[in-house]
């Protein structure tokens, strides 16, 4: 078991910056997820983490001990790659059984018994013998996770394990990395650009823009109260929207904001005054026709039966709105609102 | 902010030591044999390569050069150009005024090749003038030749075609001597082809020493390059453009006019390229099949070695390389520009055997064409090989393993030969496979640098056997005086190194793009799991690129037993001959034992390339 501390960790290349000054705290036994679009910084954060890239500035810690020139192989990590890098030219148990030639099995068990254990570990009892390029892509990523758990390593990585497979598997692999990952309660990162992903598996998220960390926090924190415009439209389908303060109740926190000429009232605007503009999200579930405060007339303009709900994108104003409502509406302008609670205001 | 510096790793250092090493068997093997035909060419006598360095204004000179650039033998009425580059030559002056006198002036008449000039009525090429002028010659019979089959290969469906298609690179291995052999099996006074002329009382030809049967030659061994390197473009022309514009309104031919052929110009430049160049500096077929009469740069280049005339040798060597590695520069810049699409949809195939039609017959000909062109010449030699006066006979063969104690010194011994080639091949398999290994892991390998060093260990392809032979002979086995003491090496280890500088570019070639192409996560896989980058390199990359080191290792020998060019320089002094250096001796008076001789470096080639077609996918590719 480890904990990972990253420290103003600065990654540049030759014209651009990759990381720039970040700093994360990974818990022993905690499952992590840096998630961000392409390009964010969050395969070089896990690179920099596993030895493969070092850092321009910062130190990256295991256990409060700085790792800086500690080579891949001996930083003990297993490692999961996007497209399994399984070796083609051995069978699934050579593959597994690849790290037992530089390290012990834990536990004093043999090769064999190792690799028995690990192939029932991720549901493959009796492939040893397979080819790689026999197996689906679902098998060879339980493969990749196997070997990279032969050794018991005490940090696991994942790089977008799971983006070369189709949706419906990926939710089964998802919750079976899941179950593996607590039954052996090892720390775990893993990098994904699935904001829907990041939420369902994770202990704690990063989400990372543009080579910085926007927001760490519980899926649940993440979600409902981001912090930054980013993090608002990224997780998640979201209504951001830009006002002034015309009035606010110091006792309360409660003020009033213009927008487009209609005024809106928020809870707790915090220090701000009158005569600042604040941006501020409200969930498209937060949006009803039922709500008694910050009414407003949205015009239909497309809907999307979605089974369970039904998302609905229109316009109020010049502004694009997306509210998920049971049913398509069968007018073509609905009156919507929303509770001054129910906005969460964002940095600038 | 300081960092703690990466911990010394036994890896960073032994990757520096091999690289070192490469680095100093190129200089020993190629680059100070090469600084010698420069010194040669451009120093005093006297003064070795240093000078250039120490005391350049002593010891360069010009002279050798612009003997060479201003004497009419080499470059014909192009000399004066470079004796006096401010007058207009004066053969040039009359040749105009001829030329406007005449009534009507024809289009050869208005050629405007300052070279051609009309010198009391013929044409005064010069050496250099005529080697140009048989190299454009073989590049258009390789294009007239090579197109139509490009054509077959790309569009029809027939039994057979893939061995076809791989069998147009039999050329990059078959000894240029071989192709000697059977040519004057097939087209020489008693040679299949006569024959066959005399067996239907037809008159017989003779066209063995001219400047046809060169160009013959050359096409044989360049046509099937073109073929390749267009059935290739035409394969990936995407059959979907094709239908758009027969969806646009295009017919059949306008559509294969506007879409299809400018996708097939680059690579039929390429084509035509690359035969210019092999047939400019073609070596072992002129001198055989053309002799003195119509010798090339690369044939007088050897007879001045002979007659121990080094420094006009160097003169030759260094402008015919610098006219070669002009051009296929130029073609680089042209090909850096030219973008490639992969088809997704391939063009469907014809089937071949299935009604009558006229392009079904355009095919028939153009089989029964390249039967009497490729497989004739071969096929005589084997027949050859194995008839005499009374009918079948082994008795060449035999003559092969003869010890022939009674032989002369100064004659060549079959059987040497014969042992010499393999321990040759051998040899250069020791030195050329670890190299070009080498060369490819480092040159995929990101580190600075990388391209100088893939331009440096790449630079032997650009440079013709008799110059390396040349260099080697002069550098080293003529000896070197370092610290006092004179290093010399014999010739067998100098032929070794030639054939070594020669046969490991291929061996990068066939390594380099498997290796290139693995995927970087399968090392890093490998590392997270405990193993050192050099182990990696053990356990995961030099399995997965075995099949490409088993197809450098095959070429690389099939280059070592057919080599000619440095060989027959190296060889002089009657040590170290080889099988084609035996079939040159041989093949003026004995064309019995040479034909039996080629049809061994036959079976080597043919067995070599049978490995490098299953294996070398980095080949196919490439």
């Amino acid at each position: 078991m480890a904990n990972v501390t990253l420290t103003d960790v600065s990654k540049r290349f030759a014209e651009t910056t990759a990381l720039d000054t970040v700093s994360l705290e990974i818990e022993d036994g905690e499952f992590f997820t840096l998630v961000g679009p392409s390009g964010c910084g969050k395969t070089t954060t896990l690179r920099t983490i596993a030895g493969f890239e070092t850092p321009t500035e910062g130190t990256v810690a295991f256990d409060s001990e700085d790792v800086a020139g500690v080579p891949v192989e001996e930083r003990d990590v297993g490692i999961v790659f996007q497209n399994y890098a399984l070796f083609p030219h051995m069978t699934v148990a050579e593959n597994v059984a690849y790290s037992l030639r530089f390290r012990d099995a834990p536990g004093g068990a043999t090769k064999d018994e190792r690799v028995t254990e690990l192939l029932e570990l991720v549901d493959l009892a009796g492939m040893g013998d397979r080819d790689p390029s026999e197996l689906s892509g679902g098998q060879q990523q339980r493969v990749a996770l196997a070997r990279s758990l032969a050794p018991g390593p005490s940090l696991l990585l994942l790089d977008e394990p799971m983006s070369a497979l189709d949706a419906r598997l990926r939710e089964t692999l998802r919750r079976q990395v899941k179950r593996i990952q607590q039954e052996l309660d090892i720390t775990t990162i893993y990098v994904t650009h699935d904001q829907e992903e990041a939420l369902s598996i994770s202990d704690r998220l990063a989400v990372m823009h543009n080579g910085r960390v926007e927001q760490v926090g519980t899926p649940r924190e993440v979600y409902r109260t981001p912090d930054t415009r980013f993090v608002a439209e990224f997780i998640g389908d979201n209504n951001v929207l830009t006002g002034t303060i015309t009035d606010r109740d110091d006792a309360s926190g409660n003020a009033t904001i213009e927008v487009d000429d209609h005024a809106l009232t928020l809870a707790d605007v915090g220090d701000r005054t009158v005569g600042d503009t604040v941006t501020f999200c409200v969930r498209p579930e937060a949006l009803s026709q039922t709500a008694t405060e910050n009414r407003f007339t949205m015009t239909v303009e497309t809907a999307e039966f979605l089974g369970e709900t039904t998302r609905i994108y229109g316009r109020w104003n010049d502004r694009q709105i997306v509210v998920r409502l049971d049913d398509v509406p069968d007018r073509e302008t609905i009156e919507l609102g929303f509770s001054p609670d129910a906005a969460t205001i964002l940095e600038p | 902010m300081t960092r703690l510096p990466v911990r010394w790793r036994a890896e960073h250092a032994l990757q520096a030591v091999a690289g070192l090493v490469v680095a100093g068997l190129l200089v020993v093997m190629f680059y100070y044999p090469v600084a010698t035909v420069l010194a040669d060419a451009f120093l005093q006598q006297g003064y070795g390569p240093l000078a250039l360095v120490l005391d350049p204004l002593h010891a360069i000179t010009t002279e050798v050069i612009h003997g060479i650039l201003a004497s009419p033998f080499f470059f014909g009425a192009a000399h004066t150009l470079f004796e006096d580059p401010v007058v207009v030559p004066g053969d040039v002056a009359t040749y105009t005024w001829t030329v406007l006198q005449t009534a009507r002036p024809t289009l050869v008449d208005r050629l405007p090749f300052v070279v051609f000039v009309h010198d009391a009525g013929h044409v005064s090429f010069g050496l250099f003038g005529f080697t140009v002028y048989q190299a454009l010659l073989s590049t258009i019979l390789s294009v007239i030749i090579g197109l139509p089959g490009a054509w077959v290969l790309a569009r029809f469906e027939f039994p057979g075609r893939k061995t076809i298609r791989s069998l147009t690179a039999v050329p990059f291995v078959m000894p240029s001597i071989m192709v000697a052999v059977g040519f004057i099996a097939m087209f020489g006074q008693q040679g299949t082809l006569n024959d066959g002329l005399r067996a239907l009382h037809l008159p017989t030809i003779n066209i063995l020493y001219s400047l046809e049967i060169i160009v013959l030659a050359h096409a044989f061994y360049d046509a099937p390059l073109v073929a390749r390197v267009t059935a290739a473009a035409w394969e990936t022309v995407d059959s979907r453009m094709v239908e758009s514009a027969r969806s646009l309104g295009a017919s059949d031919r306008t559509a294969f006019k506007h879409v299809v052929l400018p996708q097939l110009t680059p690579a039929i430049l390429t084509g035509a390229l690359l035969t210019f160049v092999f047939s400019f500096l073609s070596f072992a077929i002129v001198l055989t099949l053309g002799g003195l009469e119509y010798a090339t740069v690369e044939v007088w280049m050897y007879q001045s070695v002979r007659e121990l005339k080094f420094q006009q040798a160097a003169g030759i060597g260094v402008l015919e390389t610098t006219l070669s590695l002009a051009v296929t520069y130029a073609y680089l810049r042209y090909e850096s520009k030219q973008t490639t699409t992969r088809a997704a949809h391939p063009p469907a195939r014809k089937r071949l055997f299935e009604r009558f039609s006229l392009d079904r017959l355009a095919v028939a000909g153009i089989a029964l064409f390249a039967i009497i062109l490729f497989v004739g010449p071969v096929v005589s030699m084997l027949l050859e090989s194995v008839t005499g006066p009374q009918g079948f006979t082994l008795r060449n063969y035999a003559f092969l393993l003869q010890r022939q104690t009674e032989a002369y010194s100064f004659q060549v011994k079959p059987l040497t030969a014969v042992t010499n080639s393999l321990l040759f091949g051998v040899g250069c398999l020791l030195l050329a496979v670890p190299m070009g290994l080498l060369i490819a892991v480092l040159s995929t390998r990101g580190f600075r640098g990388r391209k100088v060093i893939d331009a440096l260990a790449m630079a032997p392809f650009a440079v013709s056997g008799v110059v390396v032979g040349l260099g080697l002979l002069r550098g080293l086995v003529f000896g070197v005086t370092l610290f006092g003491y004179r290093f010399t090496v014999s010739g067998p280890v100098a032929i070794v190194a030639a054939h070594a500088v020669g046969s490991y570019p291929f061996v990068v070639r066939n390594v380099a793009p498997i290796l290139g192409s693995l995927d970087r996560q399968l090392v890093e896989a490998a590392r997270s799991l405990g193993a050192t980058r050099t182990r990696a390199l053990y356990d995961i990359e030099l399995p997965l690129v075995a099949s490409g080191i088993l197809a450098g290792t095959a070429f690389a020998f099939a280059l070592s037993v057919g080599e000619f060019d440095s060989t027959v320089i190296l060889a002089t002094g009657g040590q170290g001959y080889t099988m084609p250096v035996a079939i040159e001796r041989f093949i003026g008076r004995r064309l019995g034992p040479a034909t039996a001789m080629g049809c061994v470096l036959l079976v080597v080639t043919a067995v070599s390339f049978v490995v490098i077609d299953r294996v070398g996918e980095g080949f196919q590719r490439g």
